[in-house]
């Protein structure tokens, strides 16, 4: 027990579980603007999925900032296939959702072993490159807390504080631009933006094609940086375990990042546990984050029910 | 016979016409895009065509593997149109079949195994099992308004590392194996046709397609849950508890998905239990409900096409160079086409030709799956 709280206090694990939270960030980010848009993007998964192979394969032949970007512009043609079929074939916006999960869960078999000759589950025969890290070495010089600075704020992704700073920005644009308020309102009422002259579909749509981006920005960061290379399922339910964090975070752009450290976390203990116990299950320990994610969902929409009665509003 | 009943069976009648016309036409572009990319991918493209077309009915032992799927596939259907028609998206079906797999397993290895009971009791078993897992997204979303997808889902990733979890340390063979023993026979289905796969699974679930059809069609409980799905405000103002409603579907939902478990495990296909089983087959019930616009007595129709497919990309995966994958991106498709209100390409010209006027697209696409 106590080595396990020396390793949770250590500055490795810190550093193992931003890296965890990354795309699970990101992801989170991307469901959170959906949600808030009023367009439930169950199809993270897939478009994160998806985010994973496209970067892997471009990475073969391009540099690795081009291999990023094409996984969240992968993304982002899924997010506009989600908005197509939803907003204007009017189909079921959880059913689109679906369908592109499921095509992304065989397509992305399909395509590693068309890319590869026949490699079905791993790219194990692809060159694919990694994100660098950033090195904040020089940090070090500054007396007395340096050297920590170092082990704590050095070797991380570039992704991870790309996704940091788009909390910010993405706090910004929600609550201090026009825009943003646009899509609060489309989200919240969209008859009276409607009414109000702001094109609704239009700022969905955006809406979607934003989510899948940094959906398949997650899976970029997960495919070249958490791992690297791909493999068959390798988001292993990261995309629904973001929904979840979109509304454990309170719908909001600090809570994401709350909610998506904390299953970071967790995620972390699951890869640092079983080489503290020989003989902790591994099956179990992957389980912590969705056992988590139900506990906290119940939770929070528990007080989130409560509070609506206290105000004294009938829920539905 | 009144002129409203000849009315409501013509607008039955046009209403058929139209699903069936959608339906086959989703089929039909999704076929056209898999002929598509297996010509531009295969080395060998008009053998793996020949697989994926005529393979699966082409011997009595692919029949069998065939209408094995179908069986599956009619079940988890059926579990998702029960909780589609109540406007409910419970995706829980993955995890049911998990859980109720497990229990069915625990009854088949215990002493009762060898026995007459094994088969009944491990049916209940599993349905019992399954009943609850589609009980707690119920109880969730009635009791604390927590989102029935995501907690849903989550219990799916529970359910798979819990079966690999029992399976590798407590089930298992001998260590390191991760399958368990062969169930006793009295504990597996026998096959009904001698040398095929096709077993009491088949018989089950026609009988869960006619029970599913009555309890939602012939009673008052199916009648409230329709019109919780159509609009629940109203079901609500009308006296009806939706929430009791939404709670019984899932829960009624689960038990069928339960029952898939153990028809997986108990069936001729596998005896014993093994890890990750399922293949992904759970969410194929979405296409089949969807396809079917979650009426039960179409399920098993749209089930024996979409199998035959499935069958067929499975051998195409074997027998030539087209991997099986791709049948998710063709259910992707179709799933895309059928919920959402395409409207067939020329259709305008032909209603035009023939002197009809052309339905406005988005009228037709109220289906009960909306």
């Amino acid at each position: 027990m106590i080595e396990l709280f020396a390793t949770i206090m250590s500055s490795a694990f810190f550093v193992t579980v931003i890296r965890t939270t990354t795309p699970l960030l990101l992801a989170t980010l991307g469901g959170l603007i959906a949600d808030l848009s009023g367009a439930l993007n169950v199809a993270l998964e897939g478009q994160m999925l998806v985010g994973c192979l496209t970067a892997v394969i471009v990475s073969v032949y391009a540099p690795w900032y081009v291999a990023v970007l094409a996984g969240l512009a992968a993304g982002a043609v899924l997010g506009l296939v989600m908005a197509i079929f939803a907003l204007r074939l009017k189909a079921d916006i959880i059913l689109v959702g679906f369908a592109i999960n499921i095509m992304a869960a065989g397509g992305t078999v399909f395509a590693l072993a068309m890319a590869t000759g026949g490699d079905k589950g791993t790219s194990i025969n692809l060159a694919s490159k990694a994100i660098p890290p950033v090195d904040l070495s020089f940090l070090g010089v500054i007396p007395g807390i340096g050297p920590l600075l170092v082990s704590l704020l050095s070797g991380h992704s570039v992704l991870s504080w790309v996704a940091a700073f788009l909390v910010f920005a993405i706090w910004y644009f929600l609550y201090r631009m026009p825009w943003g308020l646009w899509l609060r309102g489309v989200g919240e009422y969209p008859a009276a933006p409607e009414a109000a002259g702001i094109p609704v579909n239009a700022v969905r749509a955006w809406s979607l094609v934003v989510s899948g981006a940094l959906a398949g920005l997650g899976g970029a960061q997960l495919a070249m940086f958490n791992y690297v290379g791909f493999a068959r399922d390798m988001t292993a339910g990261r995309g629904f375990i973001a929904l979840g964090a979109v509304l454990l975070g309170a719908r909001h752009p600090v809570g994401a990042l709350l909610a998506a450290l904390l299953f970071g976390a967790f995620e972390g203990l699951a890869v640092v546990m079983p080489g503290l116990f020989a003989d902790a299950p591994a099956e179990l320990v992957r389980m912590i984050p969705f056992v988590v994610t139900i506990l906290a969902l119940m939770l929070f929409s528990y007080r989130a029910q409560r509070a609506l009665k206290l105000r004294g509003v009938k829920t539905a | 016979m009144s002129t409203t009943a000849i009315l409501a069976r013509q607008s039955r009648w046009s209403t058929f016409r139209k699903e069936t016309l959608r339906a086959v036409t989703a089929i039909a572009v999704a076929l056209l895009v898999t002929i598509i990319v297996v010509l531009l991918t295969s080395k060998a493209p008009l053998e793996a065509l020949n697989t994926l077309l005529t393979a699966p009915a082409s011997k009595p032992r692919t029949i069998g593997l065939w209408f094995d799927d179908v069986a599956k596939l009619t079940v988890t259907g059926l579990a998702f149109s029960l909780v589609f028609q109540a406007r409910q998206f419970a995706l829980g079906v993955q995890g049911q079949i998990y859980v109720g797999a497990l229990a069915s397993s625990y009854v088949a290895l215990s002493p009762i195994g060898p026995t007459f009971a094994a088969i009944p009791l491990g049916i209940a078993a599993a349905m019992l099992a399954g009943a609850a897992w589609g009980f707690i997204p119920g109880l969730a979303k009635a009791k604390l308004g927590a989102n029935e997808i995501v907690s849903s889902l989550m219990l799916n990733y529970i359910a798979i590392e819990l079966c690999n979890f029992l399976v590798r340390v407590q089930l298992r063979e001998r260590p390191g194996v991760l399958t368990s023993l062969k169930f006793p026979d009295a504990a597996v289905f026998s096959p009904l046709i001698p040398g095929t796969r096709i077993d009491l699974g088949l018989i089950l679930a026609l009988v869960a397609t006619v029970l599913v059809w009555f309890a939602l069609y012939r009673t008052s409980w199916g009648l409230k849950l329709r019109l919780v799905g159509h609009n629940a405000r109203f079901a609500e103002y009308a006296g009806i508890k939706s929430s009791l409603i939404m709670v019984s579907a899932m829960t009624a939902a689960g038990a069928l998905g339960g029952m898939l478990g153990a028809m997986f495990v108990q069936g001729q296909t596998y005896g014993k239990i093994t890890v990750l089983f399922e293949g992904g087959l759970a969410f194929e019930g979405i296409l089949v409900a969807i396809v079917a616009r979650s009426r039960p007595l179409a399920v098993p129709v749209v089930a024996i096409f979409y199998g035959y497919l499935r069958q067929g990309a499975q051998l195409m995966n074997i027998r030539t160079d087209v991997p099986a994958e791709v049948i998710g991106v063709v259910t992707a498709i179709i799933i895309l086409l059928v919920s959402s209100s395409f409207s067939v390409p020329g259709k305008k010209w032909l209603s035009a030709q023939f002197g009809r006027r052309a339905q406005p697209a988005g009228l037709s696409a109220d289906g009960a799956a909306k």
